[in-house]
């Protein structure tokens, strides 16, 4: 039975390596890449969701949304949050690793599973802790009361402005201690040994952070970066559990105004929909490939 | 070969059997095992006594409205309805969207041989979609106007001069009631809009015409989304971020004086053991004077082209829900669940006193009220009207001016109803 000559070693080595990537490629390209062709379809398309007609003209669904205000809103709060929540979470998910990172500290195991604990509850229930603590006459407000900073209860969720800030403070307690962890994990694959002659050369603490972990964290920082933006353009639980998009669409994320187009009000409007969601798509692409390259120091 | 043949013949008996065993056997889907879960048990238990002793009803809980509806959307937009049930329970609203999009997904039930002259007009004008009917009513919407007595006799008022009165002099009652006791008069969801909706069709008026929203220039509908305002700015109506904060803080923390709902609501209200006795409810106030009638919510069970047993579950149907007393009475009795077959109501469960409505016979003046209630053109996209509606009182409430905030929500309408 011997008859394999035609393969070298190589040529063994490539196809053991195609048989690894095979499975997971296989599940990626069923998975993934065909429903995003599929939702590109269904996008071109319009009706009743049981009897899809092709749109006539055919990109009537893209050229629709740009006269699409509560869209335009979405949009717009979307990238808000995505201003404003990112970079705050990742500069203190940083600081954070770096406190915890210290060989002196006590108890850091303990610290570390405290700070990550939040992501490990419920997108939900989370969210409706944080209704039930922000309510008018939840503890936010009684405690704000008791120590005199406000006179008369704040209806945080029922305005515009506070309501933001809430969705806001909420992302930044469940993940920043998520991307801690993949700051501790870069932290470990430093040398101690750089710091040491850091140290020697009469380095500042900041300067060392500066000059040496940063520097060293960039692939870290990169990574959760594309993975923060992502998470934020598609953020969906807060808008509904949190506010339901209200007070009058002005906290509505662009995946909840998807969602309200194909289910979330009865409307199965799914060629809408997949048009709105291929714009997420491509906006999360865009900022994706912006986020590699000028993260990349390869010249 | 012979071993397979006999396997093959054996497999067949046994589905055979099974098929046999499950001919007398239907399932339900539906999402309040509270309310409308023991008025289908009570239909089951029904027709299991008096009809066929083989009868046997599976009930699927799914844990919201929302659900069955989506589950009807998933399974119409794929045209796989091998995942609904035999016979599916959901809001009125979402029929004539559904069987204008899925219609091959229903059944309709004009040879159910179910009298529809016995239920109110205004309840079938939901489930009859091009000439036919598709449902048959379970819960009955028909909204009551409920009023703390006590706290009205302290303001020198009585139940009987809420009758028939006008919204403006609601006002002023409510801005007396603010005044002594604190309390507001009205509660409402802040995102729902179930207040305009129901005052409108009071009106015998819709926020629709000719199958479009009639929002902008709509007279009655400027003067009630202003009222409501003007009510807001005197304390005289609570908006509630949304229906958690509508049905827990407004109404069982004991913050309103009155409530304006769906009679769906009564379970809510009689939460607070502590105010038995003190409610009493009556006709809705208009704008010029004179009793109003309106409804709100209210759901139909409807069959499914997924039924194995279409002649079954229309048989079970006429029999219970079609004007069953025992039905009627055990499903109020366990679900407080108010049904909407004229007839069947006429029971002396339904005549009988409520204690905690001051003993007043609450749920056959529920039933007699629903027979008045005005039909006003439905439309598909009623929870999108609802929605813009209330994001316009919003924004009125912030400042904006009536006119403009109206004419922007029918701009946004009619943005989401263009496809």
């Amino acid at each position: 039975m011997r008859k394999k000559k035609g393969f070298g070693l190589l040529a063994k080595q490539e196809a053991a390596g195609w048989g690894f990537l095979a499975p997971a490629s296989l599940l990626i390209f069923i998975m993934s890449f065909y429903p995003m062709v599929q939702a590109f379809i269904t996008s071109l398309k319009t009706g009743s969701s049981a009897n899809l007609q092709w749109a006539e003209p055919l990109f009537k669904n893209y050229t629709r949304m740009f006269k699409d205000k509560v869209f335009m809103t979405s949009m717009g709060n979307t990238f808000l949050y995505l201003l404003i929540q990112v970079p705050i979470m990742l500069v203190l998910a940083i600081l954070l690793a770096q406190l915890l990172n210290n060989k002196d500290l006590k108890f850091r195991g303990l610290f570390r599973t405290l700070i990550f604990l939040p992501c490990a509850t419920a997108l939900v229930s989370y969210a409706l802790i944080f209704k039930t603590l922000f309510a008018t006459e939840g503890l936010i407000n009684a405690f704000l009361k008791g120590i005199g900073i406000i006179k008369e209860n704040v209806n945080w969720l029922g305005q515009s402005g506070t309501a933001k800030a809430v969705i806001i403070i909420a992302l930044l307690w469940r993940w920043t201690g998520y991307n801690m962890v993949f700051f501790l994990a870069g932290l470990q694959n430093i040398e101690y040994s750089v710091y040491e002659a850091a140290n020697i050369d009469g380095a500042s603490g900041w300067k060392t952070f500066w000059h040496i972990t940063v520097p060293l964290l960039r692939p870290v920082i990169v990574m959760t970066g594309i993975m923060s933006i992502n998470g934020t353009l598609q953020l969906f639980d807060e808008s509904v559990n949190l506010t339901n998009g209200g007070p009058s669409n002005t906290t509505i994320t662009m995946s909840h105004y998807i969602y309200n187009n194909s289910l979330g009000q009865g409307v199965a409007n799914f060629g809408y929909a997949s048009a709105l969601a291929f714009v997420v798509f491509i906006l999360v692409a865009i900022l994706a490939f912006i986020n590699m390259k000028v993260g990349d120091t390869r010249d | 070969m012979t071993k397979k043949i006999v396997a093959l013949a054996l497999a067949l008996c046994m589905l055979l059997g099974v098929s046999a065993a499950m001919a007398e056997k239907l399932t339900v889907t539906y999402w309040d095992d509270n309310f409308n879960g023991n008025a289908l048990r009570a239909a089951a238990e029904d027709y299991k006594a008096n009809v066929d002793p083989e009868f046997e009803l599976e009930l699927v809980l799914v844990s919201g409205s929302s659900d069955v509806e989506n589950s009807v959307t998933t399974a119409g937009s794929s045209g796989d309805f091998s995942n609904l049930s035999d016979i599916v329970l959901f809001q009125d609203h979402w029929i004539q969207r559904f069987v204008s999009d899925y219609p091959a997904a229903w059944l309709d039930l004009e040879d159910a041989g179910i009298n529809w002259d016995d239920f109110g007009a205004e309840k079938l004008s939901y489930s009859v979609v091009g000439g036919k009917h598709y449902g048959v009513p379970v819960d009955n919407g028909t909204s009551i106007m409920a009023y703390r007595v006590d706290i009205l006799e302290q303001c020198g008022y009585k139940i009987e001069d809420m009758k028939g009165i006008t919204w403006d002099k609601f006002l002023e009652i409510g801005k007396e009631v603010y005044a002594k006791t604190g309390k507001a008069l009205l509660s409402m969801d802040g995102s729902g809009n179930d207040l305009p909706y129901m005052m409108m069709q009071a009106e015998g008026e819709s926020q629709f015409k000719d199958g479009k929203a009639f929002i902008a220039g709509n007279e009655k509908l400027t003067r009630i989304i202003t009222l409501l305002c003007d009510m807001v700015k005197e304390h005289v109506l609570i908006l509630a971020n949304d229906w958690t904060g509508y049905t827990n803080e407004t109404i069982q923390q004991d913050q309103v004086a009155g409530v304006f709902n769906g009679n769906w609501i009564i379970p809510t209200m009689s939460q607070v053991a502590d105010n038995a006795g003190k409610w009493q409810i009556t006709t809705i106030p208009t704008l010029d004077g004179g009793e109003g009638y309106a409804a709100n919510g209210g759901s139909s069970l409807y069959v499914t082209s997924n039924c194995k047993n279409p002649e079954l579950a229309k048989k079970f149907l006429a029999y219970t829900f079609g004007g069953s007393m025992k039905t009627y009475d055990e499903a109020l009795l366990k679900g407080g669940v108010i049904g909407c077959c004229l007839s069947a109501a006429k029971s002396e469960v339904y005549s009988a006193g409520v204690p905690f409505f001051n003993g007043q016979a609450v749920y056959s003046d529920i039933v007699e009220m629903g027979s008045h209630v005005p039909i006003v053109e439905q439309n598909d996209y009623h929870y999108t009207v609802r929605q813009y509606i209330g994001n316009a009182i919003q924004n009125i409430l912030n400042g904006a001016e009536v006119g403009a905030a109206l004419q922007e929500a029918q701009e946004l309408i009619d943005f989401a109803m263009e496809q």
